[in-house]
């Protein structure tokens, strides 16, 4: 895994510290000097710079002006966390995830990535903070009519890389995913969890820093999902941060990361080391 | 450089994707273009007909037979000092015959039956220097009593005056009418063109709709999710064009020199410069037509 050491250097590399970031981290410093000593090992100290922080963001849809999407989110995802979104149908997941790549604005608040503010980036900038962020959906997104190669060399065609690079990073990539035997394969060709896999790959072969996936075992299996769990940790073992969506309870109280929890739009939990704690 | 080359195939494959769309807005844009093209023909060979005919609008002052010379010389001489006359000249009877002669040979039998008579008057011929001041000098020559004791026709001095005016101005509303109905007629043919050019767009973005949202997933730049669709409004529109410049042509060569043929006292023939000329301007407007049919349909259709 040299590329994940590599990768790890130039993600840190890409988001320096701002002033903003480090006067809080002295801040920091502070007052855990003047604070009694805490067990740290039961809640590892985030590290690094924040990748996606909220600040108080509220989305209010025009179609329902009275029940916020999203209602005063707060909440800060660190350089190489894993940490899964849960909550209901219509709890405002997709709505954060989207707000991420900023297909949204929010409507109250500001959403920083990377130390960048969503809210005041130009419009022509976007494709590149979408360059830096992986994005694995619910129903793949895969193009029919190309083949797993071509489809997931179509990302980096599109953003002008050379023909060079896609012929060594393709491949590698589909081998990390484990589907060195299938690249002349069309999509329809694949199991679910294959396509899903082709689209993880189309998501990360361009090396983000940040991952997110909405759903991104929605509809498969119970053994394939586990099978895409542990991809998505094995590239977050790499350095990558990975975020999910998810309303896979069992996927959630297996792997025990931090978890977000959204009810209503309202943030109702986060924690270290979670579990899914909904009641279905 | 690379990008162009993939916009080209992806535009060549929206061609293939919808052909029947894709020819409808070339076949228009060919049509517009080909009308507006001959009507900018017929715009050079209008202002060419008319300069013509300018150039020969001239005054006759008939003198009659019994004419003294010097009394025609005076005439002469005052006519020569009026504002805006260029030339004059004097045309005797026997010339007048001969003219009329020169301009009849189709028809011998006209110029038989005179008999050896010949009932043609003298005349003083006047050339203006513009087209615009003929009645006010007609009015000048009518007045002077000079041409009222020469003139051909004493108890009526006007009838004996010839000029061109109640043609030029006939020529001109004739002329503004034409032009009027071309502009009308091209806006129409530019407006439809357009609307071609838009729902092919529209159509092709459609089908890529697809493709389109993975581009931007991945974070192509908008510019390079546009650049397809651009390139294939302004394909259509170039092909179009190139249809239209080649019927041109192919008017130039062989139907123009037909209808110059049947109409002899019509000077048809424009210079090959101002065909350039034509050509240049149909591929520019045909581009500009395809860039913004585009341009309006990706801002209707593709939000980036």
């Amino acid at each position: 895994m040299t590329n994940a050491n590599s990768q790890g250097i130039s993600a840190r590399r890409d988001r320096p510290v701002s002033a903003h970031a480090s006067h809080s981290k002295d801040i920091t410093a502070q007052l855990s000097s003047t604070l009694p000593d805490v067990d740290v090992s039961s809640s590892p100290q985030p590290t690094g710079t924040p990748v996606i922080t909220f600040d108080h963001v509220t989305k209010i849809y025009p179609a329902q002006p009275n029940k916020p999407a999203l209602n005063e989110i707060s909440v800060q995802v660190y350089a190489g966390e894993f940490v899964f979104l849960v909550g209901h149908s219509g709890s405002g997941k997709s709505t954060f995830i989207r707000m991420i790549i900023r297909e949204l604005k929010p409507t109250q608040g500001h959403i920083y990535i990377a130390n960048e503010d969503l809210s005041t980036m130009r419009n022509w900038r976007v494709p590149y903070l979408r360059r830096n962020i992986g994005c694995v959906f619910q129903d793949f997104k895969l193009l029919p009519n190309k083949t797993v190669f071509e489809n997931v060399a179509f990302a980096l065609e599109v953003i002008g890389k050379s023909r060079h690079v896609i012929k060594t990073q393709v491949p590698e990539v589909l081998r990390l995913v484990g589907l060195q035997d299938k690249l002349s394969k069309r999509p329809d060709q694949l199991s679910g969890g294959e396509q899903q896999r082709v689209s993880i790959a189309r998501a990360i072969v361009n090396r983000p820093p940040l991952l997110v996936c909405d759903e991104p075992t929605g509809n498969l299996d119970p053994q394939t999902s586990r099978g895409i769990m542990d991809l998505l940790e094995r590239i977050n073992r790499t350095g990558t941060t990975v975020l999910v969506a998810t309303h896979d309870r069992e996927m959630v109280d297996n792997m025990r990361r931090r978890v977000i929890a959204l009810d209503r739009g309202h943030l109702t939990r986060d924690q270290d080391r979670g579990v899914y704690g909904f009641d279905v | 450089m690379s990008s162009f080359f993939y916009f080209l195939s992806e535009s060549v494959k929206g061609f293939a994707r919808n052909l029947s769309t894709t020819l409808g807005s070339i076949v228009t844009i060919f049509l517009s273009l080909l009308i507006i093209g001959i009507f900018c023909i017929g715009g050079f060979v209008v202002d060419n007909v008319v300069k013509s005919v300018e150039s020969k609008v001239s005054i006759t002052a008939y003198v009659s037979d019994g004419a003294s010379e010097s009394d025609i010389s005076t005439l002469e001489n005052y006519i020569s000092g009026l504002d805006g006359v260029k030339s004059v000249s004097f045309t005797t009877k026997d010339e007048a015959l001969e003219n009329f002669k020169s301009s009849m040979t189709s028809n011998p039998e006209i110029v038989n039956q005179l008999d050896g008579q010949n009932p043609l008057p003298a005349s003083i011929d006047v050339e203006l220097s513009d087209a615009q001041g003929v009645e006010g000098i007609a009015q000048q020559i009518q007045n002077s009593s000079d041409f009222q004791s020469v003139c051909d026709n004493p108890s009526n001095p006007a009838d004996s005056l010839r000029y061109g005016q109640k043609t030029v101005e006939k020529l001109f509303t004739l002329t503004n009418y034409v032009r009027y109905i071309g502009v009308a007629l091209v806006i129409l043919l530019i407006f439809i063109a357009f609307v071609f050019i838009n729902n092919t767009i529209r159509l092709s973005i459609l089908a890529s709709r697809k493709e389109i949202a993975i581009m931007r997933l991945v974070g192509a730049s908008n510019n390079f999710i546009r650049g397809p669709f651009l390139m294939e409004g302004a394909l259509h529109a170039l092909i179009g064009a190139v249809f239209a410049i080649i019927g041109l042509e192919l008017l130039r060569q062989f139907a123009i020199p037909k209808i110059q043929g049947a109409m002899q006292w019509l000077p048809i023939n424009i210079s090959g410069e101002s065909y350039l000329m034509i050509y240049v301007i149909l591929a520019v407007a045909g581009l500009l037509i395809g860039l913004l049919g585009s341009t309006l349909a990706m801002r209707r259709y593709l939000k980036v």
